[in-house]
């Protein structure tokens, strides 16, 4: 039998009124790259809170590799990057890392996790000199000191340009190739897209898709449509269109978003309307967020 | 936790502002305060002299300053900075961050202390017997833990802005009140009063105890003890408070 490398059982956390997290059951197996995709508050940071064990659940258990979040940690079997995570500041680049190893149960020597994180010329320079982008590496060697099976990133690529972005999801394919468990928090797409096997969507702290990339593509893959009619408008008979999601109309100002824009605008055309000012847009992630949420409230209901 | 508290050492030491603060400033105060000072003056009270009476104070102000700076702000950014966090996803025990700080903050502490012996003994002629050098040096060390944890509550108490000022007046409060800078006994006796239950008084007590071929009194260290027990109980009230809040 393989252990679940995590294990989220109706699990909910509140502050206050808002639920960051709300019932969420999930499971991680061993050796999934895992993207947590959700837009800003989706509850990302408090999810992997939970799971590092940072913060305890109001309801529900989490559990790691079988036991609890702790243990797990102290067995040496998780690496975690926080999103914001501090650096001991006025230490070297070589020391804080060397710390890391010698806390690690498993460790690797520091000189390669300092090469595989591409800080070793920075190896010298006072931890709070460093850019954005060169800390946010730091952090990720932190998080790979050791031989662990779960790795834990919170928006690890905030602060990089594009060429040290590529360079490290290079460094964390690797990562995953090993077996490992991958899981990592993003609000961009195409990250999730480029690098994860399995993707989970969440939402005011719900899990509301699960799936591969290509299936959440698909789903998010709504478009804006918005046009001016003359003359009176007959809302029912554009509710009538294919591929409807959502109809707003104000004034003489019709917006639609669709599922498949073309159909859609095709069919406009079918009804003998004549739509002026017509724009296509795609939305973005966290109206596609929306989109799907309401048509699922909708299908629910 | 050992490389923890390398680190910290190391961090610490590198730190001249701190050293210059912890190490030397108490000893060049000494000099400013006693330097003057004829040797055979008496201190109201103690049979003491002023420069043996302030080299005690003075070791006792460096102890103070090296464990209760080297904490609280130290301890209070980097809960800000994420840094208390990160450590918690390590194999690190929870109490291990706080004792690796007080560890390396008492090892600055010592030289602090060594230093204003030195420069006593040398620019002002303080005679002790070897075995009141090692109980002073001793005692002094040990009674700065009270003010270790103290300073460990405050780093868990406060946070930001807030952190340096509570620090300052804290530290110049116990400074002053303690008779640390100038004998309580310069105080109105209402001051006087005050100041004997203030536990930096109880610590300097301990060291001129000595200094007058006595054993520590009772009082003084059972109000030690006490401030001991509810820094302690304080520093881990708070700290339990942050850990679920973090």
């Amino acid at each position: 039998m393989t252990t679940t490398a995590v294990a989220f059982d109706q699990v909910s956390k509140a502050y206050g009124e808002v639920r960051a997290v709300d019932g969420l059951t999930l499971s991680l197996h061993p050796g999934q790259t895992v993207a947590l995709l959700g837009p800003n508050g989706a509850g990302k940071s408090t999810t992997l809170d939970l799971l590092l064990g940072l913060k305890q659940p109001d309801s529900g258990s989490v559990r790691l590799f079988g036991t609890s979040p702790r243990e797990a940690i102290v067995a040496g079997r998780v690496g975690a990057m926080l999103q914001s995570g501090g650096l001991m500041d006025e230490v070297t680049v070589a020391e804080i890392v060397g710390l890391a190893c010698d806390l690690h149960p498993k460790p690797y020597k520091a000189n390669d996790v300092l090469a595989r994180a591409g800080i070793t010329q920075i190896a010298d320079r006072k931890v709070n000199k460093l850019s954005g982008g060169q800390a946010q590496r730091v952090r990720f060697a932190l998080a790979t000191a050791g031989d662990s099976d779960l790795i834990v990133l919170d928006e690890p690529t905030t602060g990089m340009d594009v060429t040290t972005r590529q360079a490290f999801w290079a460094t964390m394919r690797e990562q995953a190739d090993q077996g490992r468990t991958v899981l990592f928090a993003t609000h961009y797409l195409e990250e999730a897209d480029a690098v994860a096997d399995r993707v989970l969507v969440l939402h005011r702290g719900r899990l509301l898709a699960d799936g591969t990339a290509a299936e959440i593509k698909a789903k998010a893959g709504a478009r804006r449509i918005s046009f001016d009619l003359e003359g009176p408008i007959d809302p029912d008979a554009l509710r009538e269109l294919p591929f409807l999601a959502h109809l707003s109309v104000s004034g003489s100002t019709v917006r639609i978003q669709s599922s498949d824009a073309d159909a859609t605008v095709h069919a406009l055309y079918g009804l003998g309307l004549y739509p002026r000012n017509l724009e296509v847009a795609g939305l973005g992630l966290e109206q596609a967020f929306v989109a799907i949420t309401e048509a699922e409230e909708a299908r629910t209901s | 936790m050992n490389s923890l508290i390398k680190l910290e050492l190391n961090r610490a030491l590198r730190n001249r502002k701190f050293l210059f603060f912890s190490v030397l400033y108490p000893s060049l105060l000494f000099l400013l305060i006693a330097g003057s000072a004829d040797g055979t003056d008496k201190v109201d009270g103690t049979g003491l002299t002023l420069p043996t009476y302030m080299m005690v104070s003075m070791a006792s102000f460096g102890a103070l300053t090296a464990v209760l700076m080297g904490n609280s702000e130290r301890i209070a950014k980097e809960r800000e900075s994420g840094w208390v966090r990160q450590l918690r996803l390590t194999t690190l025990p929870g109490r291990g961050y706080v004792l690796a700080k007080t560890a390396s903050a008492a090892v600055v502490s010592l030289p602090s202390i060594v230093v204003v012996f030195v420069v006593a003994a040398a620019v002002k002629d303080v005679r002790l017997d070897a075995w009141q050098w090692l109980a002073l040096t001793g005692a002094i060390w040990a009674g700065s833990l009270v003010f270790a944890a103290l300073g460990v509550a405050i780093g868990y108490l406060a946070s930001g802005d807030a952190v340096r000022p509570i620090t300052m007046i804290t530290y110049f409060g116990l400074s002053i009140l303690g008779g640390l800078w100038m004998p309580t006994t310069t105080f109105p006796t209402w001051l006087q009063d005050i100041a004997k239950w203030v536990p930096t008084h109880a610590y300097a007590a301990l060291g001129q105890a000595i200094e007058q071929s006595q054993a520590p009194h009772a009082k003084d260290i059972a109000v030690l003890a006490v401030f001991f027990a509810l820094f302690t109980g304080g520093a881990a009230w708070l700290y339990r408070k942050d850990t679920l809040k973090a």
